[in-house]
């Protein structure tokens, strides 16, 4: 866990990669007084990225969470509630269901109200997904399943994405940073995985798209690795298999040390099993 | 059967096969199928394909027992989904030894507009819904109407690009649609390895893209040139396609680009 300190560098430019600074380790570089927005926020990796951003985030900033639950989201508002009240961060739970336009809408909007506030970084971390089905190729006849799995790993991260950019147009000054949680399988082909495969490989090329387009936006798909989480149970459950699992807090701080130490290329994958 | 002169006694889906490519296709194909073969025309235009189904009935490979089939649907629709199979096991007989399901339907989309125009979810969902849920679809519901059996070689093609490879500013859409596709055709050639799939990408973007280059105001209107098929270098193009499916060799679910070959 990082340790926060009220004074920090100046946020950099968002393509320049960041110096390190000698010796003295007693540089503790910060995201800035942003706005930073995480989805699928209520458990697992997102949550786990909650509880790693908060301690990055100076004074005046806000945190939008959101999920489905909004039980869960307030029970994760109130873990950080000591920590965020003394530091002044604002904490909004935004509990609402991403696979509707309603729910980016809703997300959008809450965004924009924060968008008064002065900040210098905006911070949006695509983080929702779901498994789909995995039984096989011949199982997926359904055009409605496919159509639904696809609008909410695909179409809803697009248009959060592209309505959090117009709430908060890129400026001199304002920092900006994507993130699209990945998976190794965005590259790589898994026998019984379509649809997940292919939402991640679509996912992976919206977001270079995006880096391509837009040099004052620096976009980074993470793979997190083979998390503890519940989507990782339910593969084991289904699949037989069994394998080692990194805890998500793991892979959350090593997502957040790249960000900070900035040395990544917009719109580039990055693997937490590499770095 | 020859190999390398034919593609055997076939029953051959196309999807798309009103114009461009997918009419390119057709034509390709009618004469490199066997006598007694079956196609099965898809598109959504079904003046267009009638004409495609009559210029093809009075060429030579229509005058010695190619029978074509058109089926106007939308593939985006469940019962568009159904038509092109039912219709598929309908023309089907034991005598055929060959499925090949061509999957080239697709649309531009609108290149004019950064991911930051993307505000409505509604729009991706259509795109995608025609793009690539139909593809997977239409490919699930085919293998599982024709399922692999001794004596029958089943060969699906999809027609990628290299946008699928390599992002371009203001296409997100059609690099998007491309990206997801092409993973749907690798995971399927890794899941059944009985099955041929060619990941085929003719070339179009490099005309769309030196157009582009030329004259970034002619934009908006590319989608209709695209769904014209004016775009297309199709007859080389295709040619090759042809190529590749006779000598039939390629490494199931690998990108295979016309410049490569």
């Amino acid at each position: 866990m990082l340790d926060y300190k009220s004074s920090s560098e100046s946020p950099t430019p968002c393509n320049k990669p960041t110096k390190m600074s000698g010796k003295n380790t007693t540089n503790r570089k910060t995201l800035g007084r942003g706005i930073c927005i995480i989805t699928g926020a209520s458990k697992g990796f997102g949550r786990a990225l909650a509880h790693e951003v908060f301690h990055l985030l100076e004074p005046g900033s806000v945190l939008l969470l959101v999920a489905r639950s909004g039980t869960l989201l307030q029970e994760l508002k109130e873990e950080m509630q000591s920590f965020t009240d003394k530091q002044q961060l604002v904490v909004h739970c935004v509990a609402t269901d991403l696979s509707t336009k309603e729910g980016v809408n809703e997300t959008v909007k809450v965004a924009r109200q924060e968008a008064v506030n002065e900040i210098d970084h905006v911070f949006l971390i695509n983080n929702a997904g779901s498994l789909g089905d995995i039984s096989g190729f011949e199982s997926l006849t359904d055009l409605e399943k496919v159509n639904s799995y696809l609008s909410f790993n695909v179409s809803s991260p697009l248009a959060l994405t592209a309505g959090i950019l117009q709430v908060f147009p890129c400026r001199s000054g304002l920092r900006w940073s994507v993130v699209n949680v990945s998976s190794v399988f965005a590259l790589q082909a898994l026998p019984s995985w379509a649809l997940y495969c292919t939402a991640k490989a679509a996912r992976k090329m919206m977001f270079s798209v995006l880096a391509e387009e837009e040099p004052n936006v620096k976009v980074l798909s993470y793979s997190p690795g083979p998390l503890d989480t519940d989507m990782q149970e339910e593969i084991q459950r289904l699949t037989g298999l069994s394998y080692r699992l990194f805890p998500c807090q793991e892979s959350a701080a090593k997502l957040m040390e790249l960000l900070l130490d900035n040395n990544f290329a917009s719109g580039t994958q990055v693997d937490f099993l590499e770095v | 059967m020859e190999t390398g002169q034919d593609l055997g006694r076939a029953l051959c889906i196309i999807t798309g096969a009103s114009r461009g490519f997918g009419q390119t296709i057709a034509r390709n194909m009618s004469r490199l199928v066997k006598p007694g073969s079956v196609l099965v025309l898809v598109a959504r235009s079904g003046d267009d394909l009638r004409a495609l189904q009559a210029e093809l009935a009075e060429s030579e490979a229509g005058r010695v027992g190619l029978v074509v089939e058109c089926v106007v649907a939308d593939l985006g629709q469940p019962d568009g989904l159904e038509a092109v199979v039912r219709r598929s096991q309908e023309s089907f007989s034991e005598d055929l030894d060959h499925i090949i399901l061509v999957n080239n339907a697709a649309s531009l989309g609108d290149v004019s507009r950064y991911v930051k125009s993307f505000t409505n979810m509604a729009e991706v969902d259509s795109y995608l819904s025609l793009n690539v849920t139909s593809s997977l679809c239409l490919t699930a519901s085919i293998l599982q109407a024709f399922p692999q059996c001794p004596g029958l070689r089943r060969t699906v093609i999809n027609i990628t690009s290299l946008c699928a490879l390599q992002p371009f500013r203001s296409w997100v859409l059609y690099c998007t649609g491309k990206a997801a596709r092409e993973m749907i055709f690798r995971v399927l050639a890794e899941e059944e390895p009985d099955l041929r799939v060619l990941n085929y990408s003719p070339g179009e973007e490099r005309s769309l893209h030196s157009s582009l280059a030329t004259d970034p105001t002619i934009r908006k209107s590319f989608s209709d040139m695209f769904a014209q098929g004016q775009l297309l270098t199709c007859e080389e193009s295709c040619a090759k396609l042809m190529k590749v499916l006779l000598d039939d060799n390629y490494t199931s679910g690998a990108h295979i680009d016309i410049y490569d070959l």
